[in-house]
């Protein structure tokens, strides 16, 4: 993956191993975007204006399960990135409290795809 | 608030006069399900639309996305045919003053560049949007 210094992106880090359907998987995806694009208004506005000029980019990848999801935001909270663990309310198919999802971004492209690289898309 | 907000917030007409919200406010997202998407191109395009959304309600009501935040920023997906489906409720939304978003794909992967993947409506009280989405399967 090649990518000029100042590209901003966002990833959605989402459990493969919960089985979400498409539209559970498409909410959960979008909590952790909203939640993230707050942190980024209050706390990196600059970065967020540029993201958002630059076509707002998200990508939605899959990781295996819990452990692997939160050794990830162990990783960008380190390196200093934006993240937000979606935890769900449990109203439809999984009980209230499971971690669904991983928001990491906006941020700067090339660190956060250094974290992610490995990942598939889901 | 910042000076530009204040200033906004002095000469912006009022989006539409609330007083107190009483009942649940949501955010549904209405997919084009003709694309035939994978899911994970539907989360982020959905993802688009509920961002966009989000900063659309900040500017326009913004007491709206506070209760909303507040209560749990309550989203649902569900299923729109195609296209011309898509624009159809949007209509419909627009004539019952309620925010719509369309989200049209950049076209990096899976579908031509431009096409119409999501609608995004609110947030806004369940009253009004439910008279526009009562019809709808959840995806």
């Amino acid at each position: 993956m090649s990518s000029s210094h100042n590209e901003t992106t966002m990833v959605l880090i989402a459990r493969k191993d919960l089985k979400l359907s498409a539209g559970k998987l498409a909410v959960q995806c979008a909590h952790a975007a909203t939640s993230c694009t707050l942190v980024a208004i209050k706390s990196k506005k600059r970065l967020l204006e540029r993201w958002k000029n630059s076509g707002a980019r998200k990508i939605c990848l899959q990781v295996e399960d819990l452990p692997s999801l939160q050794i990830l935001a162990g990783q960008a909270q380190s390196a200093n990135l934006i993240t937000h663990i979606v935890k769900d309310a449990g109203h439809t198919e999984i009980p209230a409290g499971t971690i669904t999802v991983l928001g990491i971004g906006p941020g700067p492209r090339r660190s956060i795809d250094a974290l992610v690289q490995d990942l598939k898309p889901y | 608030m910042g000076l530009r907000s204040f200033i906004h917030s002095l000469t912006a007409p009022p989006f539409r006069h609330r007083n107190v919200i009483d009942e649940e406010v949501k955010m549904v997202l209405v997919v084009n399900t003709n694309l035939k998407m994978g899911k994970g191109k539907i989360a982020a395009q959905v993802g688009h639309a509920a961002v966009s959304s989000t900063l659309k309600c900040g500017k326009e009501a913004p007491d709206l996305l506070e209760y909303w935040l507040a209560s749990g920023q309550k989203k649902i997906c569900v299923k729109g045919i195609d296209a011309d489906n898509l624009l159809a409720l949007e209509k419909l939304a627009s004539s019952e003053g309620i925010l719509s978003t369309k989200i049209h794909d950049a076209g990096h992967t899976q579908i031509p560049s431009g096409s119409l993947t999501v609608l995004a409506l609110g947030p806004d009280k369940e009253s009004l949007l439910s008279k526009i989405t009562d019809d709808l399967k959840l995806l």
